[in-house]
């Protein structure tokens, strides 16, 4: 094994494989370390894999070239209660033709084709290494160290992509030592084989299009969310629980999913199937604010390691914001090495280039939803008057009927409280 | 359609167990932790406590490497958290 070079990228997810890409392509002898027998194998998420208009710049036959399992062309909001479900449902052509607008995919499958592609490009991709610590010169970081024959990589500048805890920043003193249990959600996951058909009779799909549901209420009141992607072949559905609220809970998360995937509308749809893998995660959802420092003399930190990730309960951004900033950090280093100037100073670029881009951009917008998310009653109580509601609105029952609004104002009055009501409707009008 | 069983996670998902762990814990701060979250917030029940022994049991086997319990423990138990050797631990084939 090789123990110099220009650039080493820590972790070959997305962000460090775009990294890796990035400066391979502009001529930077750069070195790709993952820690798993391949790129992808300690990977799991939930399975959007939203537009990235930036790697779509570096492949334009993208959607021909990645492998991906099918373009979503429809999303939904389903609103639980123990037996009762409301959908709100979105459907366009728009999204059933390129550019498409976002795909499931699988990420041992997805990762190990873009470290493949940072391979080809001229990176050498080193796998089964796991870096343990950092090197350091006073407080620049010069290489780093890897848990198989006590070995050292030594490389001016180490970009730092390996993930939500990443220990990495951690060494090179970029980030707290603690990590707050109510910015961070853990994902679990269960991967369903389900033949094609039933898929596409069930989802309403033709072709490679795809549906993704995302649910509310189905965490027995555990701050979080359900979702569902439906694969070429199989389906992802899982759960994700703030760690917080988790841990206050006393529920496991294991019971909490098998609870949800017996949800009479969930066991309908996954009738027949048959459990392939069960995966967990953690996921960084503190938002802007709860980003680390992002540069330091001779390091960088891209994607989950620097906190890029957001989820305001439609949507959870992550990937894309993980490919953008290892591109971006990719193009800093490239620009630095030019003048010769490793330092913080000069590697603070990185920081303009992400605040010029979506990804602080949108981290920025949504600064607050986090706050939202902390509003307990989405998880229970208002899934519950939503549900109710319906429920009330569609049954007949020989009695007379009352007017909406009321209908409204009496389930929300006994199931929150106006009071409450208005401080969440409050709190949620600045998220957003 | 089978239930999620961490009782059999090695039916579940794949593993290649190194012979020496990865996470190691100090059960005296467990025995007067106010919360013990890693027992139930761990996805994979690693984590198991005995209160008739009030002894803390941790098998790392299964493993999942979320992250879970470095967030969850605010005690400092651990002498030891860190990823497998390169090539050890969970393997996701498909997910
Ligand atoms: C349940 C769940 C659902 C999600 N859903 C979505 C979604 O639908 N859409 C979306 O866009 N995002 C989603 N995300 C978020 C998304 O997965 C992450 O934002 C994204 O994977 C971040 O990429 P990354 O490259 O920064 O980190 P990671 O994907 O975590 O990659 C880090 C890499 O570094 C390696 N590594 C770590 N430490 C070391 C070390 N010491 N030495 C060597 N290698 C190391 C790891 O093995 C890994 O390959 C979800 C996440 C979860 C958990
Ligand atoms: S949370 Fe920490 S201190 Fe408490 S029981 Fe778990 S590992 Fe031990
Ligand atoms: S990393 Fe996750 S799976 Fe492993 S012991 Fe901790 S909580 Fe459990």
């Amino acid at each position: 094994m090789r123990r110099s070079f220009e650039a080493v990228v820590v972790g070959a997810g997305p962000a460090g494989a775009a990294a890796a890409l990035g400066l391979a392509r502009s001529g930077v002898d750069v070195a790709l370390l993952e820690r798993g027998a391949f790129a992808g194998e300690k990977n799991m998420f939930g399975g959007l894999l939203h537009r990235m208009p930036a790697l779509e710049a570096v492949f334009p036959d993208f959607w021909d070239r990645a492998p991906l399992e099918r373009h979503v062309v429809r999303k939904s909001l389903c609103f639980l209660t123990g037996e009762a479900g409301f959908t709100v449902q979105f459907e366009t052509g728009a999204f059933d033709r390129p550019p498409y607008n976002g795909y499931t995919v699988l990420r041992p499958v997805y990762d190990a084709w873009l470290a493949e592609e940072a391979r080809r490009a001229g990176a050498a991709c080193l796998t089964r290494c796991t870096v343990d610590d950092l090197i350091l010169e006073g407080d620049a970081v010069r290489g780093v160290r890897v848990l198989r024959d006590g070995g050292e990589i030594r490389a001016p500048v180490v970009i730092a992509a390996d993930g939500v805890l990443s220990l990495t920043a951690l060494k090179a003193g970029l980030r707290q030592p603690r990590l707050d249990p109510d910015g961070m959600a853990v994902g679990v996951k269960a991967l369903i084989d389900l033949p094609r058909p039933a898929i596409e009779d069930r989802f309403g799909l033709v072709r490679d299009q795809g549906a993704s549901m995302e649910f509310v209420g189905c965490t027995a009141g555990v701050r979080g969310g359900g979702f569902l992607y439906t694969n070429r072949d199989s389906v992802s559905v899982g759960l994700v629980l703030h760690i917080g609220s988790l841990r206050d809970s006393g529920r496991t998360p294991y019971d909490l999913l098998n609870a949800f995937l017996e949800h009479p509308m969930m066991a309908k749809l996954l009738r027949g199937g048959r459990l392939l893998e069960y995966s967990a995660h953690v996921i960084p959802e503190g938002g802007y604010d709860a980003m680390p420092r992002l540069c330091g003399d001779g390091i960088l930190v891209a994607g989950d390691a620097a906190g890029l990730c957001y989820a305001t309960g439609l949507n959870l951004e992550g990937i894309n914001l993980a490919v953008h900033s290892g591109l971006l950090a990719a193009e800093t280093v490239a620009e630095a090495r030019q003048s010769g100037d490793l330092s913080a100073r000069a590697l603070g670029r990185y920081r303009e280039k992400l605040e010029g881009s979506f990804v602080l951009q949108d981290l920025k917008l949504f600064r607050r939803a986090p706050r939202m998310l902390h509003i307990d009653r989405l998880y229970g109580a208002y899934p519950e008057v939503i549900c109710e509601l319906m429920e009330r609105v569609y049954r007949i029952d020989g009695s007379p009927k009352r007017r909406l609004g009321r209908l409204l104002a009496g389930t929300t009055r006994e199931k929150v409280g106006l009071r409450a009501l208005l401080a969440d409707a409050l709190t949620a009008w600045r998220s957003v | 359609m089978r239930r999620v069983n961490v009782e059999d996670i090695f039916d579940l998902t794949g593993f290649a167990v190194d012979q020496e762990p990865h996470i190691v814990l100090d059960p005296q701060i467990c025995r007067s932790c106010d919360h013990r979250g890693c027992v139930t917030a761990c996805p994979a029940g690693c984590y198991t406590w005995s209160e008739e022994d009030r002894q803390m049991g941790f098998v790392y086997d299964g493993c999942l490497e979320c992250g879970t319990c470095y967030i969850v423990c605010d005690k400092g138990a651990f002498t030891r958290w860190r990823y497998p050797r390169g090539g050890f631990g969970v393997s996701y084939r498909m997910t």
